[in-house]
């Protein structure tokens, strides 16, 4: 799951996958999260790096932390973690799309309607 | 993770143990060699006729001093092996300092002169053995009381433990420098050379007749015993200093 | 608790000298990546933490004691590479068990466990063990071992891929339920990055760097585009390398003084790449900031 060719440092990509596992609704609020210790062993990766992904998403207010008890998911962690990927994520793809279509001297109209054709796509899928 | 408390009189009880296991091999060659021996000594170390009137004497003589002078070699040899780097390294594989490889090098070293001087003792009686079995003739022998053959074992084990020591000492010394391998017999045979020419006794032949020729047991035990334990104190302090794996 | 603390450390070989003047110290219960090229002193420095060799000058200290000569370094520490040797009369079997009787923590259950996986003969003789399998030997001794400072001095040399990531892998899942000091040495990064907590880098006898490694992505910046632009862009920062991609496009790897280059790259234009940490070293340790296809441009 995790990509060491990423350019993305590991502790960034265990808070990601962290995210998506609480997406997915493996995890609900309140419920205990995995340890630094279980991400290291799962990912074979330093476990002060795994702490370093969960307390990032600590500081985003993503997970909280109890004493001695471990990590849990905080309340309203799932529309946390959605509009940040509205806001960062999605917006930084728009922006390289936007991009790449002037370099390629794709008009607005045109980009417009490769968005709408791949909507459509995705839906009849 | 705690550390963990050693004491230098633990890791030289263990390193001692780890090298007799370790040395197996020589133990096989110390058979071998004094098998060798035996073998040469049973041509009889020396012989004298007289013949007259039809009368024709023959007296032959066998000794198994042989047998020890070629443990001696064999135990001088395992005593310099034991400073080679390899060995020296064995030790830092595990637990170890410059001190406790030394210390229990010595106590290897005690064991093999016993060990040797033990079986070159019943070597010697092998020997008689073997030449009551084939000679013909009458045979003429002396010690071989259980008392001679302890005060035997004794002595050879305080021989051989020198010898023992001498060898950790060159060892160490061509560890520091290999121009020794050429210095030790240089100084060796220069100081028999410059005697000869000065028509003097040789240096060596005192030191040979120190240790020797001494009757008594009790001297001899001393005298053998404070030279081993400066010879063996100078290569420690030697060792000492000598860096591993590098 | 400090495990390894140096000071000014020197150590020469008949005048060359192979480190000059290290001053760092070791965290406990960290893993840390000795990463060099060939040559940099990586060895010369374990083996001197090891308490194998002595300081020339200078100062080096492990759980508080110079380590040449100390009992209580040796007895807490273990030094594994391809170079141990052992005596060659005792079978592998009875090489663990001797292990076992030196290191108080030994674990000769997970080290019998390991022997088995890896498929090693009881009645084998080390000498007579492949590259990789000798390896994968010492690697069992060291892991089995528990040492409070742990070395691994380029543990899997000869190992075939799936045997590293096994040792690895065994290596952490250890390290996780017994948590201990290790240096890990190794000239291939990207093997122990995940590995890793810090990095501690060396060049030609000095430390370069000594940094956690999750930094250590964020520490440079790939930015290309036209020349001119670049380097413009990059002004005021230091360009560890630079590499020409096409007839005016230029690739740099720039390292972030003042935290103004993402904005003056895209500002730019230019296309930002994060630089990967065993590309970051390679720039680092190289003699200069061209790579090796300067060597053919230069006729």
């Amino acid at each position: 799951m995790l990509n060491s060719e990423s350019t993305k440092p590991i502790y960034v990509q265990i808070a990601e996958w962290m995210e998506s596992e609480i997406l997915n609704g493996h995890f609900e609020a309140d419920q205990k999260v995995y340890s630094q210790y279980q991400l290291a062993d799962m990912y074979t990766i330093n476990p002060a790096t795994a702490a370093k992904g969960l307390s990032l998403l600590v500081d985003e207010g993503i997970l909280y932390k109890k004493r001695g008890l471990g990590m849990f998911v905080a309340e309203g962690a799932k529309e946390k973690i959605l509009n940040k990927r509205k806001n960062q994520t999605l917006k930084r793809l728009v922006r390289e799309l936007v991009l790449e279509a002037e370099r390629l001297h794709i008009s607005r109209e045109e980009l417009v309607s490769m968005i709408h054709n791949a909507k459509e796509g995705e839906g009849r899928q | 993770m705690s550390l963990a408390r050693t004491s230098s009189g633990d890791i030289v009880k263990r390193q001692y143990a780890f090298k007799l296991k370790a040395h197996i091999d020589s133990y096989s060659s110390l058979v071998g060699i004094q098998m060798l021996a035996l073998l040469f000594s049973f041509g009889g170390v020396g012989s004298m006729g007289s013949y007259g009137d039809g009368l024709n004497l023959e007296v032959k003589y066998y000794s198994s001093d042989l047998v020890l002078v070629f443990t001696a070699i064999w135990a001088f040899v395992t005593a310099t092996t034991l400073t080679t780097r390899p060995y020296r390294n064995h030790d830092f594989t595990f637990v170890s300092n410059r001190l406790t490889s030394s210390l229990s090098n010595i106590l290897f070293l005690a064991s093999i002169s016993l060990a040797g001087a033990l079986t070159a003792m019943l070597a010697g009686n092998l020997l008689k053995v073997f030449v009551f079995i084939f000679a013909d003739g009458p045979i003429y022998n002396q010690g071989t009381g259980l008392a001679d053959l302890a005060a035997g074992t004794v002595i050879a084990l305080f021989y051989l433990f020198l010898v023992t020591s001498a060898g950790y000492l060159i060892g160490s010394l061509v560890q520091v420098s290999k121009l020794f391998v050429i210095l030790i017999p240089v100084v060796f045979f220069g100081s028999l050379f410059l005697d000869a020419v000065a028509n003097r006794e040789p240096i060596v032949n005192n030191v040979f007749q120190f240790y020797i020729m001494e009757s008594s047991l009790l001297l001899l035990m001393v005298k053998t015993l404070i030279t081993s334990a400066a010879l063996l104190a100078a290569a420690v302090a030697i060792l000492n200093r000598l860096e591993v794996r590098r | 608790m400090k495990v390894v603390e140096c000071n000014g450390l020197t150590k020469a070989y008949l005048k060359k000298e192979a480190l000059k003047g290290l001053t760092f110290s070791l965290e406990d219960h960290k893993i840390t990546g000795l990463i060099g090229r060939n040559g940099a002193g990586k060895t010369t420095l374990l083996k001197l933490i090891a308490g194998f060799t002595k300081e020339t000058s200078g100062e080096i200290k492990v759980f508080g004691e110079r380590p040449f000569n100390s009992l209580s370094v040796s007895a807490n520490s273990i030094f594994v590479d391809d170079q141990m040797s052992f005596p060659p009369a005792l079978q592998l079997a009875e090489l663990l068990e001797e292990a076992a009787r030196f290191y108080h923590n030994f674990d000769s259950g997970l080290a019998k466990r390991l022997f088995d996986y890896f498929g090693f003969k009881a009645d084998g003789y080390h000498n007579r063990l492949s590259k990789g399998k000798t390896s994968i030997f010492n690697g069992i001794i060291g892991i089995a071992s528990r040492c409070p400072l742990t070395i691994f001095d380029e543990p899997t040399t000869g190992m075939d891929e799936s045997a590293r990531k096994d040792f690895y892998r065994a290596l952490l899942k250890d390290y996780i339920a017994h948590p201990r000091s290790i240096i890990l040495s190794s000239h291939h990064i990207d093997e122990i990055e995940d590995l890793l907590e810090d990095v501690l880098l060396l060049k030609e006898g000095k430390q370069l760097l000594h940094e956690p490694v999750s930094e250590l992505k964020e520490w440079a910046h790939g930015i290309k585009g036209p020349s001119e632009k670049v380097l413009k862009a990059s002004e005021g920062h230091d360009i560890l390398y630079r590499q020409l991609t096409g007839a005016d496009t230029l690739y740099a790897a720039v390292r972030d003084f003042s935290g103004t280059l993402l904005d003056a790259a895209a500002g730019a234009g230019l296309e930002v790449t994060p630089v990967r940490v065993s590309d970051l070293f390679i720039y680092l340790t190289n003699e200069t900031k061209g790579g090796i296809d300067d060597v053919f441009s230069q006729n």
